[in-house]
């Protein structure tokens, strides 16, 4: 009890208090501390990677050995990470050229696996919302409606070819199809961005305050 | 007639998918469509400002991205890092997002070739350093703290290009290519640099302008269209302007869609169900 939960609680008060008066002591004292500590984030960060990568392996082990539904993606994530590293091993960092490229194995992998296929998976996006568009996006009422002239008008000022759809078709009007959209994006848009960065900021003070003093222990695991 | 109207508000997603993979390929088919991006004010501000500059000062460009934006990204990056080169700064490359760190060099590396700049003396690549936030806030306090070896290997402090850099103060203009967090709002928040600007996807754009309007941005580069305007003002069509016959074709297609699904979904009286 003492370890798991008083002194996490302790430490989070302390730095809390610490760095949150930190930043308003113009000093090299405390620049100095800021830095300290600063890079002792950056190396937990780095920690970070290694226990992502457990809970990752840790995860899909699990569903292998148990044979639970969709154990042969789990089966993809291991081939993909013992055979990355063995390829990375196996070259020792021996440097390939061909085709206008100098890489090494691990470059290889990089430029012909990973680019390609988050390329290929992200492209996809571009047919899925094709679709929910075309069964979703319908003016249901006054605010679905506004949300579907707003999303026209700024997908026809967006590209060359709705430019030029808006010219031929409505040329008569004063603004043009990109001056719309830049109305859209910087009035009506920016206003709720705007609020909700408020929100999110007056958000983020009051969560940080209730860590600071015990209140939300969340991250500590309570609750689970 | 209601009958096919019904139809048509049911069409099968396969059609929508045959007609979407259609209309891609149709500018590879007929060619380029050849019609001009209008160059934005914002994208306008990004390329004046580095134009602004006095050859040799210090540019940043922090590469956040992944080869899932790499499309977007990518041309916006080179297009950058080419105006650099031709303005004969000091260009420090470097990338918040791990999966990324492998383009980002590819970039640097391209460019200065096409530019004969050398490696160390007019350019450097940082590469990756986990803790995001961090970094940026290191970079504040020491970058050589932050980056004590470059990508390469290299001791930082012994390169010729960082000369006269200590901290992010002493760069006077950096961008941020970002696809996500962290990203533009970090370098924001986090940040140090004495004026920034942004370039990041279209599906992220929207929420950069309040940055923008209230001028912790100089300048934004909004997606595909972005990166062709930007390509428009360096005078040298690349990925970004080829890319935008596609980008038109696809969203023609779905206003398209749009407009038919709203007009069956009219005509067949389902407004209110």
């Amino acid at each position: 009890m003492f370890l798991r939960q008083y002194v996490p609680m302790a430490i989070a008060f302390v730095m809390g208090i610490i760095f949150a008066l930190q930043y308003y002591v113009p000093h090299p004292a405390s620049e100095k501390l800021l830095t300290t500590v600063n890079d002792w984030l950056i190396v937990v960060g780095g920690f970070s990677m290694v226990l992502g990568l457990a809970s990752l392996m840790g995860s899909h082990w699990s569903k292998l050995r148990k044979g639970a539904p969709g154990w042969g993606y789990s089966l993809v994530v291991f081939v993909g990470i013992f055979g990355t590293l063995a390829v990375g091993i196996a070259s020792r960092g021996k440097i390939f050229a061909g085709e206008g490229l100098v890489l090494t194995a691990l470059g290889w992998v990089y430029e012909n696996v990973l680019v390609s296929l988050q390329g290929t998976v992200f492209s996809l996006l571009a047919f899925f919302m094709a679709s929910a568009a075309f069964r979703t996006f319908r003016a249901r009422n006054l605010e679905a409606a506004l949300l579907l002239i707003a999303a026209f008008l700024v997908m026809l000022g967006h590209v060359p070819l709705g430019e030029y759809i808006w010219d031929r078709l409505l040329g008569f009007l004063p603004p043009k199809a990109d001056e719309v959209m830049g109305w859209i994006m910087n009035v009506p848009n920016m206003a709720a961005k705007r609020g909700i960065l408020l929100g999110v900021g007056l958000g983020v003070i009051a969560t940080s305050l209730k860590i600071i003093f015990g209140i939300e222990r969340a991250y500590m695991g309570e609750g689970r | 007639m209601r009958k096919l109207v019904e139809k048509v508000l049911i069409m099968d997603r396969r059609v929508i998918y045959a007609l979407m993979a259609s209309v891609a390929l149709l500018p590879l088919v007929i060619g380029p469509l050849g019609l001009p991006s209008k160059v934005s004010p914002e994208v306008k501000a990004v390329y004046e400002r580095i134009e602004s500059l006095p050859e040799g000062a210090p540019f940043l460009i922090s590469m956040d991205f992944d080869p899932a934006s790499k499309p977007e990204l990518y041309p916006m990056a080179e297009a950058l890092v080419r105006h650099a080169f031709r303005k004969n700064l000091r260009v420090i490359g470097m990338n918040l997002w791990i999966t990324g760190s492998g383009m980002a060099e590819r970039i640097l590396s391209d460019v200065a070739e096409e530019y004969g700049k050398r490696y160390g003396e007019d350019y450097v690549y940082l590469g990756w350093a986990p803790g995001a936030a961090n970094v940026i806030l290191g970079l504040g306090q020491d970058l050589y703290k932050t980056f004590p070896r470059d990508y390469y290997g290299n001791l930082t402090s012994e390169l010729p290009v960082l000369n006269g850099i200590n901290t992010l103060r002493d760069i006077p203009f950096m961008v941020d290519l970002a696809a996500g967090d962290p990203g533009i709002e970090t370098w924001v928040v986090y940040g140090k640099a004495r004026s920034m600007a942004g370039g990041c996807t279209a599906v992220i754009a929207p929420g950069m302008y309040a940055f923008l309007n209230s001028g912790q941005l100089v300048g934004l580069i909004g997606g595909m269209r972005g990166a062709a305007e930007y390509e428009a003002l360096l005078e040298k069509p690349g990925k970004a302007t080829v890319g935008m016959d596609i980008q038109s074709t696809t969203h023609i297609l779905i206003l398209a869609l749009i407009l038919l699904s709203n007009i069956a979904f009219f005509a067949t009286g389902r407004r209110g169900r």
